[in-house]
């Protein structure tokens, strides 16, 4: 939804369509997101007009903090990949373990 | 077992340091972070693009090329350079120069390795050291573009938890 609304203002109902819900329940979303400070709602005849509000970080801190997140993806992968190094080593002690039980 | 994220300082106006712990032993982190088979693994960007071309050459002057493809540009987003500094598994200082199908080259900056082990843990720090304070600026900008995508995917999903 936010993806969506980063695209600029939106009414209600053509944030909820794309995502499969339901007119209340898209609303229920967006008082979450309105109470959270992230969205505004303006109400425009029978639209609901939403938008998503400038960051209430500064901007610097805004972009280390995404910069920081986009990186931590990264990394959080590169601990998966390092956990299978780690048992790929253990493996091949073992076998060699295994192996050299049988010579001896 | 929590794991914060990296530290992203900006101790100069054309520096960004980031600072992270893996729990593993250092030449482990130095094969992850200069294999390419393994750097495939966990080197992507965002959703729907893939790593076409993860190739380098790990030794002084020899040079590296990675990109990506977003689908409809291949390579949409290039990255390539040179090694000028490698001394496995503790500092490795290469050249990097960055290429988007949209925009060109986004110019060149120096990114220092350093990895240090203490018990079996291995504490990274990584120093990127730009031209310019607007092209530091810039890269800080295209990490929360690309980091927005991830982050407010995983929003929507704590809110949908909480509706």
């Amino acid at each position: 939804m936010i993806r969506r609304l980063a695209g600029g203002e939106r009414n209600l109902t053509s944030l909820a369509g794309p995502l499969r819900m339901t007119f209340p329940a898209a609303s229920k979303h967006v008082r979450v997101l309105e109470r959270a400070g992230l969205v505004t709602r303006r109400i425009s005849g029978r639209e609901h007009l939403c938008r998503l509000r400038a960051a209430p970080l500064g901007e610097a801190a805004r972009w280390t903090e995404q910069f920081r997140a986009h990186w931590e993806e990264r990394f959080r992968a590169m601990d998966g990949v390092l956990e299978e190094m780690k048992a790929a080593e253990e493996d091949t002690q073992g076998e060699r373990r295994r192996a050299g039980g049988r010579r001896g | 077992m929590t794991r914060t994220g990296p530290q992203v300082s900006t101790p100069t106006d054309t520096t960004i340091v980031m600072a992270r712990e893996f729990r593993a032993p250092r030449r482990l982190v130095w094969d992850a972070m200069t294999r390419p088979d393994l750097m495939r693994k966990w080197l992507f960007s965002p959703p729907g693009w893939a790593m076409t071309r993860c190739e380098g050459d790990v030794r002084v002057g020899g040079s590296y090329r990675w990109e990506w493809s977003d689908g409809e540009n291949d390579p949409a987003l290039s990255i390539h350079g040179e090694y000028t500094e490698v001394r496995p598994p503790e500092r490795l200082v290469h050249t990097e120069t960055m290429e988007m199908s949209r925009c060109g080259p986004c110019g060149t900056l120096v990114a220092a390795l350093d990895l240090e082990e203490a018990g079996g843990v291995t504490r990274m720090r990584m120093t990127l050291t730009f031209e310019t304070r607007e092209a530091r600026d810039g890269a800080l900008k295209s990490g929360m573009e690309q980091g927005m995508e991830a982050g407010y995917r995983t929003l929507d999903a704590q809110l949908a938890a909480r509706v």
